[in-house]
């Protein structure tokens, strides 16, 4: 009872109208590029367009967006001095971790199910297929989760929340992932990838342009959850060890 | 017998900053006043007896328990920050809710006591950001206390309240503590602490100054003269006599009598009828002058 609740106020608190559209255009940029760049070209071509701008560029737009909204959960509580009506409750850490993390992904889907509707839709009339879309949308949910996931412990142990998302987003994952192979695993767009790689079915050629990324929807599920489960306990080791205020 | 709230030899730093120094004290049911000038170190003590904040060193027992390793605790501890924290957008009501949803408290009937006991009954549908400082003051308290809480931990909890508000929350503070409640007030106005608390402990530089009675703190203050207001119809007669006592150090004419500042209290107490007989005078009244928490406090403050 307790769970859900913070659930739905961790929810409604991320949600406000404004923040919500904001991150959603956001998230939309790839699909609106795809949009523009597959404007003159043949059907064939704007689906190659969409899914090599959907590959490259929605990682970095979707986890810029659940970044702003994981590292808002708990810091705007700590900044507008109503973190402790959280704290105080009589749950354990674990499961305020848990009940945060709901509240923040299901705000984070949104965002990312709206930027992935406007590729969709964008698409689908450019082109007139409507099914190819279909495959990203797995890895916009699987990046919104992962995110959402790893920017809530972020956002409650660093002042400087947002500087320390983006050095992970752009250095971690754009990079360093990239480069070193063993660590891929870790990146939560290669993996939100492995899955889009492995329902669309990509040719080899396309896949080494994705750098280090195995597809395959099973293993990107379970590295995910590694992604979340790790990030709970990282949120559950602060929030026990660590000042609130 | 385990005291409802314990910290044993508690620091808080940050960096270079001390904010709370090696302090060792406990709280029983009741009311205890918090008191010590801004920057004092109170909120940091609370912080750290609410869990919010962890220990550099020494540890918290509230309720028998590290309310950091046992969360399950904060069903029976609440806590009103300091700061001015609402949620502008949510109704009184809905806030309340909130809490008492936290708290696992199902049902409107604990929401709507609170909310008559802080007498904002009238005023719950309306959203907090349109409230006043005072009334904003109110509605956390009744979030508060929407848990029945056993330790109630209240910061500053009169800022921005008026006379009456201010009236009805000392009510409401000291009739919980009567119901033993255990209830922590910090406050840096004296008088505010002097009419809920009848425990006080002060905190100045991180460090704790003193804790006890207003009355046993004066005292045990006995290298400072404690004044004596002495009301008689014969002020100089009586006058001439005190002067000669030992331990009288000066007798000044008040209004309606005299002023005796004296090291030896209990030694006037018992000359002093003697030598009121003796001149034929008449005492109306005999009252120590300086005994109110201000006095406590300066003296405190001022002799570190």
């Amino acid at each position: 009872m307790t769970g859900v609740r913070l659930t739905r106020h961790v929810f409604g608190q991320l949600a406000r109208t404004k923040r919500l559209v904001g991150l959603t255009l956001l998230a939309a940029v790839p699909g609106l590029v795809a949009w523009i760049a597959g404007g003159g070209e043949s059907d064939v071509d704007k689906l190659e367009i969409y899914d090599i701008i959907v590959s490259n560029v929605s990682g970095a737009t979707l986890s810029i967006a659940v970044l702003v909204l994981g590292a808002a959960a708990m810091r705007d509580e700590r900044d507008a001095g109503t973190l402790p009506f959280l704290y105080l409750s009589p749950i354990p850490r674990w499961r305020f971790a848990i009940a945060t993390w709901l509240g923040a992904s299901g705000v984070a889907i949104i965002v990312a199910g709206g930027g992935w509707l406007v590729g969709w839709i964008g698409l689908g009339v450019g082109s007139g297929d409507w099914s190819h879309a279909w495959a990203a949308l797995p890895a916009y949910l699987a990046g919104a989760i992962g995110y959402s996931a790893i920017f809530i412990p972020v956002g409650y142990l660093f002042s400087r929340a947002i500087l320390v998302g983006l050095a992970y987003v752009f250095i971690w994952e754009g990079i360093l992932t990239t480069l070193i192979s063993g660590i891929a695993a870790s990146s939560v767009w290669k993996t939100a990838l492995s899955i889009f790689a492995d329902l669309r079915e990509l040719p080899r050629d396309a896949l080494d342009a994705l750098g280090p990324v195995l597809p395959g929807v099973g293993g990107g599920v379970a590295k995910l959850a590694g992604v979340v489960v790790v990030s709970v306990a990282i949120f559950t080791w602060a929030l026990r060890t660590r000042d609130a205020l | 017998m385990t005291r409802p709230v314990e910290v044993v030899d508690l620091s808080k730093w940050f960096g270079q900053k001390v904010a709370v120094s090696e302090v060792s004290v406990g709280f029983d049911p009741g009311v205890t006043g918090i008191l010590g000038p801004n920057g004092a170190g109170k909120t940091t003590l609370l912080r750290l007896i609410t869990g919010l904040q962890v220990p550099s060193q020494g540890t918290v027992r509230v309720l028998g328990v590290d309310p950091r390793k046992d969360p399950g605790v904060y069903s029976k501890v609440s806590l009103v920050p300091e700061d001015e924290a609402v949620y502008p957008a949510l109704t009184c009501r809905d806030f309340v809710e909130l809490n008492a949803s936290l708290a696992g408290i199902t049902g409107r009937a604990a929401v709507d006591a609170v909310l008559e006991q802080v007498a904002l009954t009238a005023d719950a549908g309306r959203r907090l950001g349109e409230f006043s400082k005072g009334m904003r003051q109110r509605a956390k308290v009744a979030a508060a206390l929407v848990s029945d809480p056993e330790v109630i931990v209240l910061d500053e909890p009169l800022n921005g309240a008026d006379p009456v508000q201010r009236a009805h929350l000392i009510e409401i503070f000291t009739e919980l503590g009567r119901a033993g409640r255990t209830v922590l007030v910090s406050s840096h106005v004296l008088a505010e602490v002097e009419r809920m608390s009848e425990q006080l402990v002060a905190m100045v530089d991180g460090r704790l100054a003193a804790e006890g009675t207003v009355g046993s703190l004066r005292a045990a203050m006995t290298d400072k003269p404690r004044i004596v207001h002495i009301s008689s119809d014969r002020p100089r007669e009586l006058a001439a006599r005190l002067v000669g006592l030992a331990g009288v150090e000066r007798v000044a004419f008040a209004p309606d009598g005299l002023e005796v500042s004296t090291t030896d209290a209990p030694g006037l107490a018992v000359r002093l009828p003697v030598d009121a007989a003796a001149v034929g005078a008449r005492l109306s009244r005999v009252s120590p002058s300086d005994e109110s928490l201000e006095s406590v406090f300066r003296y405190l403050v001022g002799s570190r």
